[in-house]
This record gives structure tokens, C-alpha cells and sequence, in this order.
């Protein structure tokens, strides 16, 4: 009886194994059905193809995450093929894009883009997690290829690599105007309560002291893990006896939704400062209705914005997926088309060091109707210099917040 | 001394639905001797049943849930048809192999169907009730109550009747039930039909409070394997109290000791029940 507990001990400790492994084998997943990877040489006339790889989390909890950035970069391709393609040193190309599964572990995303690159000859690879991208910077100077990273991660481009793009604005810049108006609305405790994930860590080490150096007091911290926990009312009620004015959350939207929502139900009756990782569009349809979010501050959601291109790619995308655009999309779309015009800046369609060269110019010829989001340039450092969009709910409605410089 | 009751509620609901889960896999364990790792994936297969059952069908949410009951228990009749009756001369390692493939069949059929993203369960019940300083809301009594009743239930239902009986007859000794002429065929049927209800019925109640996703198995099955060791492994009452002291020990822990430390502290009693008592604390004797 002993042994067989223990032998079951050692089973449960394999599967949880298994478990984080998932089901090892890659889906490949060719969009397109053009099958010549006709990548370089001259010679006009005929049509290349240019393969674009994509490598995120496409099954396990993070898929639905996955699934939207893709979608966003899909959908920019597919309308570019669909207006006949682009055309680079008199040779028209259409756009294919790989698409590989890596359940969102770093060292998937590099097997993932070995493989891309060796098979498809990609020079751009997307990835939308900072784990991963941060796995190929290893390699991808030698390798040759641009990582189209969709991370606010700050650290990403801090590290000097030549051919890393940061797509979404860096996180750090929401902390000084999140700060200020929560403390302002609502007062100087903040108790926070963000995601147990490296990037909750991280944003929570950086909204932490400069909360105490504007005045304010952290009276709360610890951190929810979404993947653990069934119920949120434990933590919540540990975090509200301390009487905070403002809680800080963040995660995914949907259970962040649910966190705010049983701070509601427990009597909270502060604000809330929302890490970017959730929108809060997408909170409030998981929870009914904006009334529950009433003095949160948080990323403009994408149906809100009055950018240029954000009302049409909003439509656009409703009727494709049958679902409201997010801003995981919106970026992803965005840099396509940008990497685009590069290629036809640069001349080349397979030299990822011109296209980032030339990339300040892609940006500048997007055009306008497709600028979901304004990008005006790129950083030296790789990072696409966006104009922050922020916005709060203010008597039920959102409304955008201007920044404060700091 | 209202945070202390606070939190003994809060450990009251998420060890209802501990132990609601911990028993049907107990129930299993007891009369197959089968870790069945694919609980976790019945468990989620009921929550996206009644979701599927109240949004598409219509139906009300009580209504929803008896469905998704019924269904997710024929789910479990089916996977003991299908898997686990052909392999019950398999050496044990089989089953095991057996049960980790069902849940990866399970969890990549749900995000097929339903999609990888977050849904939300709607609840009549959502009211939220103050009493004395204490805040709960309606569904979270009809978690705490339901679990109640549906434990008595099934102690009757084992205790007092004659089919009960010969489940605990054949987990006891399945050649012996046998030969004073238990179907044995049916009663594991019956006992895959009870524990995926017990499973659809954690889920349906659970859902409203957080949501229903692919992965959300992972959030109770784990523990679930923690409270029928620590209760012992086959025992009702063990499956019971085991959830009960895991649901206490994790909201106390997290209010006096510290949130991070939680699932250890969770972990720590369970080294420690099984350092005194190393066949769990309801372990059947003389086996």
C-alpha cells in the first residue's frame, strides 16, 4: 500500500511534466498555398513569395492570446496579397505566413525559429512573448533574420541586438500618468495584486517605487497566480483589510475581470490601475458592464481609439473573426505593414539588416488608413516610438487620459 | 475576529468544490484503483457543457447544470467502455498512460470546439450578501450548501442502498463481490458515471466565480490528487475532510502566514498527515 503511493506520487510528478511539455509535436501551418519559397534573385515580371514566420502560443492557456496576434498579422497579409501584392525592385511578391505552435516556452520559440528559418528562409520572425523573444536573441544575428517581438518588455531592447523590433510601447511609460491620476482620484494606498508571471514582477518592481516616490504608501503585495487559483476572494479579502484607495492588477483581461469584480463584491470601493496586458474592453465584457471598472485606469482599448486606421481595422476585424478587435492584433497588423514598405525602402526582400535600416522609412509610408495605431519612427534601439494612448472609466464611459511627462 | 471567519468562509467555498472533485476521484480510485489523471478534463468538460447548455440551448442555469451532469457522467461511462474496461488486464502502468491521454484528447477537443479563449458563465446568483461584517455572495452559498447536501446524498446513497452497497462491496474486495454475484461491469460504470457528475457538478458551481477555459482542470485536479493522499487513497470521508482542510489551509495560510507561501504551507500538511498517518487519515485497514 506504502509503495503504491509512492509510486503514485512519482506518476503525478511525471504527468505535471507532461503537462508543461503539452503534446510535444509542432503544427505547421501553411496559409498560403503557394509552395516556391522564390525568396531572392532578380528576374521581373513573375510573382516571388515571401515566407514571414510566426512562432507563439497556439494550444495550452496562452492560445487564445496566441491566436490574436497572429490574427493581426494574417489579416495584414492577407490584404496585401489580396491588392496584388507588393512590388520591390520591379518584382511583384506575395505573402506567406508560417505559422509554428511553441506553447509559449523560450526554448520552442528557438526551435521554432531554426526551423523558420532553415526551412522558409524568413527574415522576419513574429513572437509575442518576451521569454521567447529574449531566446532568440541569441542566435538571430547570426542567423540573420529580425525578430518582430510584440512585448512592452523594456529589457528587450536593452540588450544592443541590431535586428530585434519592439512592436507595442514599452510598459515603463504608462507607470508616471497611471500613478498620477489614480493617486489623484482616489488617494495614496495602493495594494497590488498583479499576475504571478515574470512580466507582473517586473511591472510590479517598477509602478512600486515610484508610487512611494510620489508619496504614495504600498500597504499590500503579493501576487495571484491565474493558473492555481479557482477563487480570488481569499487574496482580495487579505489585500482590502488594509484599506488600500487604489489596487493594481493585471493578467490576462478576463480573469483580471474577475478580480475586480470580487473586489467590488468584498466593498472596494477605490480605483484600479490595470497592467497593459489587459484591456479594458475585453474586462468589461467579462464582467457586463463598465460600472464595476468605474475609476480604472488602463491601455486605450483598440474599439475605442480615434486613430487613424483603428475604427476601420476594428470593422474589418469583426467581420473576419467574429470577434472585437484587441490591440495584440492591431500592433501585429501595424508592423506587417511596415515591414513591408521596408522591403520596398530597402530594395530587398531577404537582407533583414537593410529592411531594419530602412524600417523609419517603412513606418513613414504605411498608409493612413491602415495607421491603427500612429507609429511616427523606430528607436536605434529597435523599439517603435509610439504615441501612448491611454484612457480611464469615468461614470461608466471610457475616455482617454493625456499623459504627463515624466 | 472578522477576517478570521471571513477567510474560514472563503476556505468553506474552494474546499467544496476540493472535495466535490476529490471524491468522484476517489470513488474511481477505490473501486479500479485508477488515478484517473483525466478528471481534471471531466471537470472542464462540465463547465463548458452547462455553459454550452445555458447559452446555446437556453436553459436555466439549475437546469443546465443537471444536463451537464448527466452528460459528462455518460462521458465518464464512455471512457471506462472505451479505455479503461478493454485495458483491465493491461499491467497498471496502462491505465495511467491511458488516463494522460485522455486528458490531452479531452483538453485539445475543447479548445477544437469551444475555442482557447476565456468565457464567462453567467449566474442568477450573483447577489452579494453582507452579514455581520461578512461578505459572501449567492452563489457562493450554493456552492458551500450544495456540496453539503450532495455529500449526504452520496453517503446515503452508499450507506442505505443496495447499489450504493455494492460499490463499497467491490471496492472492498472486487473477487469477493464477484463471486457473491456483483455485476462488476455495472458498478464501475455506475461509479465513472458518479464521478464524472460529481466532476461536471464542481465545475458548473466553480465557473461563475472564475471561468470557463480549456485549462481550467489544471486549476483543481492537482490539488484534488493532494486531498485523496492526504485522506487516503479510495476513502469518502477522507476525500471529504481532505478538501476541507486543503480549502482551510489555504485561505488561513494566505491571511496569517503569507499568500506566496500557500501552496506550501497546503504541501507542508500533507508531509506531515502522512508522516503520522502514511496510509492517509481514513485509510482502509487491513488491505
Amino acid at each position: 500500500m506504502k509503495k503504491r503511493k509512492w509510486s503514485i506520487l512519482a506518476m503525478m510528478a511525471a504527468i505535471m511534466m507532461l503537462m508543461l511539455a503539452a503534446c510535444n509535436s509542432s503544427t505547421t501551418n501553411n496559409n498560403a498555398s503557394t509552395g516556391n519559397n522564390n525568396n531572392g534573385g532578380g528576374g521581373g515580371g513573375e510573382t516571388g513569395t515571401v515566407n514571414i514566420g510566426y512562432s507563439g502560443p497556439l494550444s495550452g492557456p496562452a492560445a487564445y492570446y496566441g491566436e490574436r496576434t497572429l490574427n493581426g498579422v494574417k489579416m495584414a497579409a492577407e490584404e496585401i496579397n489580396n491588392s496584388g501584392g507588393f512590388e520591390v525592385n520591379g518584382k511583384t511578391y506575395k505573402l506567406n505566413i508560417v505559422s509554428l505552435d511553441d506553447k509559449y516556452l523560450p526554448n520552442e520559440t528557438a526551435a521554432n525559429a531554426k526551423r523558420l528559418v532553415q526551412e522558409h528562409q524568413t527574415p522576419i520572425i513574429f513572437t509575442p512573448h518576451s521569454g521567447g523573444v529574449m531566446a532568440l536573441q541569441v542566435f538571430n544575428q547570426t542567423d540573420n533574420f529580425i525578430i518582430a517581438a510584440y512585448t512592452s518588455e523594456p529589457k528587450i531592447t536593452q540588450t544592443g541586438n541590431k535586428l530585434t523590433v519592439r512592436i507595442p510601447p514599452r510598459y515603463d511609460g504608462y507607470i508616471p500618468t497611471f500613478t498620477d491620476y489614480a493617486m489623484k482620484r482616489f488617494g495614496k494606498k495602493l495594494a497590488a495584486l498583479p499576475t504571478a508571471t515574470q512580466y507582473g514582477k517586473d511591472w510590479t518592481e517598477k509602478l512600486l517605487p515610484y508610487w512611494e516616490k510620489q508619496g504614495g504608501e504600498v500597504v499590500y503585495k503579493s501576487s495571484i497566480d491565474f493558473t492555481k487559483d479557482t477563487d480570488f476572494f481569499t487574496i482580495v479579502t487579505n489585500a482590502l483589510k488594509e484599506k488600500p484607495d487604489v489596487l493594481f492588477i493585471g493578467g490576462p483581461s478576463e480573469p483580471t475581470a474577475k478580480v475586480a469584480k470580487q473586489a467590488r463584491e468584498l466593498g472596494f470601493k477605490g480605483g484600479f490601475i490595470i497592467m497593459d496586458q489587459a484591456k479594458l474592453d475585453e474586462m468589461q465584457r467579462t464582467i457586463g458592464s463598465y460600472e464595476i471598472l468605474e475609476g480604472s485606469i488602463g491601455v486605450m482599448p483598440l474599439i475605442h481609439s480615434d486613430q487613424p486606421g483603428a475604427p476601420e481595422f476594428a470593422e474589418k476585424y469583426r467581420t473576419k473573426f467574429n470577434a472585437e478587435a484587441s490591440s495584440e492584433s492591431g500592433y501585429n497588423y501595424l508592423a506587417l505593414y511596415a515591414f513591408v514598405e521596408a522591403m520596398k525602402a530597402a530594395g530587398t526582400v531577404d537582407d533583414p539588416m537593410a529592411i531594419r535600416e530602412h524600417l523609419n522609412e517603412g513606418l513613414k509610408n504605411i498608409p493612413k488608413e491602415k495607421q491603427v495605431y500612429v507609429v511616427p519612427s523606430v528607436g536605434d534601439d529597435g523599439g517603435f516610438e509610439s504615441e501612448i494612448v491611454v484612457a480611464a472609466v469615468e461614470n461608466g464611459k471610457v475616455v482617454p487620459i493625456e499623459l504627463i511627462d515624466k | 475576529m472578522e477576517l478570521f471567519i471571513q477567510q474560514l468562509l472563503n476556505g468553506l467555498t474552494v474546499g467544496s468544490v476540493y472535495s466535490l472533485v476529490a471524491l468522484g476521484l476517489t470513488l474511481v480510485y477505490g473501486i479500479l484503483h485508477i488515478p484517473n489523471f483525466a478528471h481534471g478534463a471531466l471537470y472542464m468538460m462540465g463547465g463548458y457543457v452547462t455553459l454550452t447548455a445555458m447559452t446555446k440551448a437556453g436553459l436555466p442555469y439549475g437546469l443546465a447544470v443537471v444536463v451537464s451532469m448527466a452528460a459528462v457522467g455518460m462521458l465518464g461511462v464512455l471512457m471506462e467502455r472505451l479505455v479503461f474496461y478493454p485495458l483491465r488486464d493491461a499491467p497498471p502502468l496502462h491505465d495511467k498512460i491511458a488516463a494522460i491521454g485522455i486528458l490531452l484528447f479531452l483538453e485539445a477537443f475543447a479548445q477544437f470546439v469551444w475555442g482557447a479563449d476565456y468565457q464567462t458563465m453567467p449566474t442568477p446568483y450573483g447577489d452579494v450578501v453582507s452579514i455581520f461584517g461578512l461578505t459572501l455572495t449567492v452563489q457562493r452559498i450554493l456552492i458551500i450548501a450544495s456540496a453539503v447536501i450532495i455529500m449526504i446524498l452520496l453517503y446515503l446513497f452508499l450507506k442505505k442502498t443496495f447499489i450504493g452497497a455494492s460499490i463499497i462491496a467491490m471496492a472492498q474486495n472486487r473477487e469477493g463481490a464477484n463471486l457473491v454475484g456483483i455485476n462488476t461491469n455495472k458498478v464501475a460504470m455506475l461509479t465513472f458515471f458518479l464521478s464524472g457528475s460529481l466532476a461536471a457538478l464542481a465545475a458548473s458551481l466553480a465557473s461563475p466565480i472564475n471561468l470557463v477555459f480549456p485549462g481550467m482542470g489544471h486549476l483543481v485536479i492537482l490539488k484534488a490528487f493532494v486531498i485523496i493522499i492526504l485522506g487516503g487513497m479510495g476513502s469518502i470521508p477522507g476525500a471529504i475532510v481532505g478538501g476541507y482542510i486543503l480549502g482551510f489551509s489555504e485561505s488561513l495560510g494566505a491571511t496569517y502566514v503569507s499568500n506566496d507561501y500557500k501552496d506550501i504551507i497546503a504541501f507542508a500538511i500533507l508531509v506531515i498527515i502522512l508522516t503520522v498517518k502514511p496510509n492517509g487519515l481514513f485509510a482502509k485497514e487491513g488491505r
